[in-house]
């Protein structure tokens, strides 16, 4: 990997050529065929184009839409209303305005025109429905898709009403078809591996986390969402230049099973995944297609007229999938990054890069004056008291350890400094700016991370893009963000996991992964909940060296949260121990062990009596 | 009753309990502490079902536990009042009392004898669970475990986030169980009261056992600060 | 003002039967942090039972209805959401989701794609005067219905020890199990209840309709959704709630509507709710269980 960039060039090609081939072939098998497997294929290309829309929302955002069938609908009659002859026009569509009513775009205007206005619709409509919780915009969405049906059913005088548009040309051809689907590929990878999808993915991955580390999730969302819509308009249009006809129904609830049945069966967070599946389901409808009038399976069963057929075999497809291989066929991965494909090369940063590395971290470190400071912090949940006016100072550079008994109040004390509590008193300081009750993601871009006690690093980005979100999300481009991280692994002595998914590594490379990403975010003061927990003794004395580079070389300030004594005790010239909410003793490790109040808080009076007896 | 042989435990890879061993004989009360991380949770999560061993045995009078669904180890005797005390409190304190009660028993003679041991539960028992101070929990979340006739109770931190008057009473109400000759597998991070309390204690660092003993053995052993505090004393 | 107020027992009426959708969905949700797109087929199978013993006496195939419903949410559990329980919310969404075109498009091929009459008791579709006021008897029916389903309901969640193990169940599952409750049966109960709830739901339907057809539960399970987002996640007060709400604005809209715009009134009804979840984004009572992580 040379500087600035996130997967080698031959992963990148085979990840971009793999699907292009994929779907080069079957326009292949298409257009050598019976005008009827043309014209059949070319419906496949179409859908494979609205797949690749929900694959760019649904895939990286991890929140599932059921409305991307609403923006094909519409984009369908928008490029059909503009395309319909003006005699058609006037007969279906009496009402429609006389200037689109005469327009006779050319198929690729029209397509356009649909493209623009199913994105900007999808603009509109996104920005109230992303706002909502996670759990919402599956219904609210949902919601869209009958508002969209609903309409269009009864706007007789627009839309043709419920029996919709027929005469449209059909001006589709198989090469068409498969020229806008090589796009959407394009498309779809250019954006997943781009700041703003990699940004959407962190917070698919941990949406906690990435807030933590500057990303705006609601914005991320939109900007898919806008994206997706324009796609699924993109195919609408196409299809209905397709089939010449038009309805409601077209792109309603059956499409949209499907097409989600697609994406799912593929691999939903990958465009290959996306490709894979349209082309797997659609062979086994046109199969199923066949018996639905009825006929012998294996010349052995016979069975008679079933209607809907086909679509209880996507629905029992969508089914297994879900049960037995929920990340599809593909497993989630573009082609560059399969398994076996990856065994073949390894990847190693180049010379070049730490040094670029050098460069662009002064950039996002900032300058500053000051120090973090918490005053009189107190916190109650319910009745309970957890927090009783603690104070605590950082300076940039020290390494400051947060020690106590469990239930002494640690973790919630690092929760307010870190932005996601707010305390019922006091307050937070950096480097002299007010900064009591700023979001997790403001501090952040502000110059202060954290990392979580159960934190598992984005598992399914690879070492070096999960670090490099850190850097993005506090607004780095990706190619200064991937150098950051690139230099950020290399201090820490991870050249190996850069290249390997995150959920594959062992447990301390997560931690210490966890730990870079939070670095990539060029912190001026950094919290470290528990990094060692869990820890063998060997691994605890590698996580100490590793945290003395740090602060060497990053120059940040590090509150370190720990149990394990000997982590703490060796790395930390300063200790503060809380204890039932308020500061016990702040001090060096040898005035903490001796001290009396401390020994008592631990092991209690009676111990301290004997063992001083 | 209870047996742990060479007990791991790893969640998502990590191992936090590198071989543990514990026995129990009827009638004891043993007691757990270590520092926080050092894996005293995770043992117990083990024993109730709700994380499975990943290697070693739970033997509970005889029979593995290894996998067995939580409330097949509820039914079989085992009761754990957990950490931070869990009641209900979408749930009255009389309503959260009947989920303790085994659900055929109508018999009003185990409730009454409960209650007389935990007053302050009779006379709150009409008012939501979420309206009784931390110590008031505490006791409701014994006596929810202990009107199931428990043959072995199992407190995870009972004394966690209670000012030290109510440790008292709360650790008043255990000896009394303990003179009842109810088996006790007690969890805390507080050192003092569990070493005074319990007829013996294993001190847990780092996912292994590193002290065991009795009280006078215990006292003032600097492997017991070590362990919690690192370095010398 | 007689007009008002019918128009306010039509919202009544109206509210109260997608009050009982909502109740349906939550009753699962609130157990298992799912919600259930197959709700709409529930409910959609239980009214194809009224069609298939339309020869029976009318209460008997009422509680052929009610025998399907249950029954069908039951198998579903345990042969489509029993695999998947441990997966995330999404996932079982998108499970509930091959669910329900599983079971509209197996009723399709065996029956008909189009819709088919039913024969109900006549006194259904005639009207009682109440002076000055003409309520249909199919509103008394699903107002009594409703408040015979909500009694029923509650004694089921409050008086009995099964019910007590269910809210336990809601608010912490685990505690629930480390008490002895057993996670299957809780599990394939609150099934069972929501089962019960979509009969009833659909027997109302039919009666209002006369009809069955297979697509028929797909605005139902919308309304129930949306009405559980509006009234806030996982409460049964919500539900409810939410329910009332959007059955009122429904209702209302359906009289004072333009005429022109009155066939658009589901795409006013199904936009409203937006409005409110974004000055709520938690809806009207908030969600049930916390959401802060740390």
């Amino acid at each position: 990997m040379s500087g600035g960039r996130l997967r080698s060039r031959s992963s990148l090609s085979l990840s971009l050529l793999a699907p292009l081939i994929l779907v080069a072939l079957t326009m292949a098998v298409g257009a050598n065929g019976t005008p009827s497997l043309r014209g059949t294929v070319t419906m496949i290309l179409c859908n494979l184009i609205i797949v690749l829309g929900l694959q760019v929302f649904i895939g990286n955002s991890g929140v599932y839409s059921f409305g991307q069938l609403g923006f094909a609908s519409a984009g369908a009659y928008v490029a059909a209303l503009l395309t319909l002859p003006a005699a058609f026009a006037a007969l279906q569509t009496p009402a429609l305005p006389h200037w689109i009513a005469s327009a006779q775009l050319t198929p690729l205007l029209s397509t356009l025109v649909a493209a623009a206005a199913c994105g900007l619709l999808a603009a509109v409509v996104g920005l109230p429905l992303m706002r909502t919780s996670t759990l919402a915009i599956p219904i609210s969405t949902f919601a869209f898709l009958i508002v969209v049906y609903n309409v269009l059913a009864n706007w007789d005088a627009i839309s043709g009403g419920s029996s919709g548009l027929v005469s449209i040309p059909r001006t589709t051809s198989i090469g068409a078809a498969g020229l806008w689907a090589g796009a959407a590929v394009v498309v779809a990878l250019a954006y997943k591996w781009s700041t703003h999808g990699y940004r959407l993915q962190a917070t698919r991955e941990d949406e906690v986390a990435a807030r933590s580390l500057g990303i705006g999730v609601t914005g991320e969302r939109l900007i898919a969402f806008a994206l997706s819509g324009m796609l699924c308009g993109i195919g609408g249009a196409l299809a209905a230049h397709q089939s010449g006809v038009l309805n409601p129904t077209t792109f309603y609830f059956g499409a949209t099973v499907t097409t989600v049945t697609m994406m799912v069966l593929g691999g939903a967070r990958s465009v290959l995944g996306a490709v894979l599946g349209a082309i797997a389901v659609a062979s086994v409808n046109e199969l199923l297609r066949g018996f639905e009038g009825g006929g012998h399976i294996f010349g052995v069963l016979s069975i008679g007229r079933t209607p809907g057929l086909t679509a209880i075999g996507v629905g029992l497809i969508l089914l297994a999938t879900m049960i037995a291989m929920p990340d599809g066929l593909s497993g989630g991965r573009e082609a560059g990054e399969l398994g076996w494909v990856r065994r073949l090369r390894t990847m190693r940063p180049s010379p070049g890069s730490a040094a670029n590395g050098a460069v662009a971290m002064k950039k996002i470190e900032r300058s500053g004056e000051g120090a973090l400071r918490a005053e009189g912090i107190s916190v109650a949940f319910g009745g309970l008291r957890v927090l009783r006016g603690v104070d605590l100072t950082l300076q940039p550079g020290e390494a400051l350890g947060l020690i106590g008994p469990n239930g002494a109040g640690k973790t919630t004390l690092v929760n307010v400094l870190s932005g996601f509590l707010a305390p019922d008193a006091g307050t937070v300081s950096l480097d002299g700016a007010d900064v009591s009750g700023r979001s997790p993601a403001r501090l952040a871009r502000a110059g202060l991370s954290r990392t979580f006690q159960a934190a598992l690093p984005f598992p399914h980005l690879n070492g070096l893009e999960s670090v490099a979100v850190g850097a993005m999300g506090v607004g780095v481009g990706r190619r200064e963000a991937v150098t950051v991280a690139a230099r950020v692994l290399d201090r820490l002595g991870m050249h190996e996991q850069a290249a390997v998914p995150a959920g594959s590594l062992p447990p301390a490379s997560q931690r210490l992964l966890g730990v870079a990403r939070a670095l990539a975010t060029g912190p001026r003061y950094l919290l470290l909940d528990e990094p060692a927990a869990g820890l063998s003794e060997v691994e605890g004395g590698e996580l100490i060296a590793i945290l003395r580079a740090v602060l060497d070389d990053f120059g940040c300030g590090i509150l370190l949260i720990e149990h394990e004594m000997s982590v703490v005790m060796s790395l930390c010239p300063r200790v503060q121990v809380i204890d039932d909410g308020v500061t016990l003793r702040v001090g060096s490790p040898a005035e903490i062990q001796a001290d009396p109040a401390v020994v008592e808080a631990y092991l209690g009076s009676s111990y301290l009596a004997a063992a001083s007896a | 009753m209870l047996e742990l042989r060479e007990v791991k435990v790893a969640y998502g890879g990590v191992e936090v309990v590198h071989g543990v061993d514990l026995g129990l004989a009827q009638g004891e009360v043993v007691g757990m502490i270590g520092p926080n991380g050092a894996g005293k949770s995770s043992v117990l999560r083990a024993v109730c079902g709700l994380a499975r061993p990943s290697s070693g045995e739970v033997l509970f009078e005889g029979r593995v536990l290894n996998g067995m669904a939580p409330e097949r180890i509820a039914r079989l005797g085992l009761a754990l009042v957990p950490e931070g005390r869990h009641v209900f409190k979408t749930l009255t304190v009389a309503e959260n009392l009947r989920m303790g009660m085994r659900r055929n028993d109508k018999s009003t003679a185990v409730l009454e004898r409960t209650l007389e041991r935990f007053p302050v539960l009779r006379a709150r028992a009409g008012e939501h669970a979420d309206r009784l101070s931390g110590g008031e929990q505490q006791q409701l979340a014994i006596a929810r475990a202990l009107l199931g006739q428990p043959r072995l109770l199992i407190l995870d931190e009972p004394s966690l986030g209670l000012a030290p008057k109510t440790i008292d009473l709360i650790y008043e109400l255990l000896e009394g169980l303990r003179e009842e000759g109810t088996t006790m597998l007690l969890v805390e991070q507080n050192a003092a009261r569990t070493i005074d309390f319990c007829d013996r204690c294993l001190v847990l660092g780092a996912g292994r056992v590193r002290v065991q003993g009795r009280r006078e053995e215990l006292e003032g052993d600097s492997n017991l600060l070590r362990t919690y505090l690192g370095g010398q004393p | 003002m007689t007009e008002l107020v019918q128009n306010l027992i039509d919202a009544l009426a109206l509210g109260s039967l997608y009050a009982l959708i909502a109740l349906g969905v939550t009753v699962i949700y609130s157990v298992m942090d799912m919600m259930n797109f197959a709700h709409g087929e529930f409910i959609m199978l239980s009214a194809y039972a009224l069609y298939v013993l339309a020869g029976l006496p009318f209460a008997a195939a009422v509680g052929g209805a009610l025998v399907t419903g249950v029954l069908i949410a039951i198998v579903a559990e345990r042969v489509a959401f029993r695999p998947v329980r441990k997966a995330d919310m999404s996932a079982q969404l998108v499970t509930s989701l091959a669910v329900a075109t599983i079971l509209q498009n197996v009723v399709m091929a065996a029956v008909d794609a189009r819709p088919k009459s039913v024969a109900t008791p006549t006194f259904i579709s005639e009207s009682t005067q109440l002076g000055a006021i003409s309520v249909p008897n199919l509103e008394f029916l699903t107002l009594a219905l409703t408040a015979v389903v909500l009694v029923g309901l509650g004694w089921l969640l409050y008086r009995t020890r099964a019910g007590l193990a269910m809210r336990a169940a809601a608010e912490n599952f685990e505690m629930a199990r480390l008490l002895g409750v057993r996670a299957d049966r809780v599990i394939a109960l609150s099934f069972a209840v929501s089962g019960a709830l979509a009969a009833t739901v659909g027997v109302l339907l039919v009666m209002q309709t006369g009809q069955v057809s297979p697509t028929m539960g797909l605005t139902p399970v919308l309304v129930g959704f949306v009405a559980v987002t509006i009234g806030g996640f996982g409460k049964m007060f919500g539900a409810v709630l939410g329910g009332l709400v959007l059955g009122a604005i429904s209702s209302l809209l359906g009289a004072y509507l333009p005429e022109g715009l009155l066939p658009f009134r589901d795409a006013f009804v199904f936009s409203l709710p937006v409005a409110i979840l974004i000055f709520r984004p938690h809806g009207l009572l908030g969600a049930a269980t916390g959401e802060a992580r740390v």
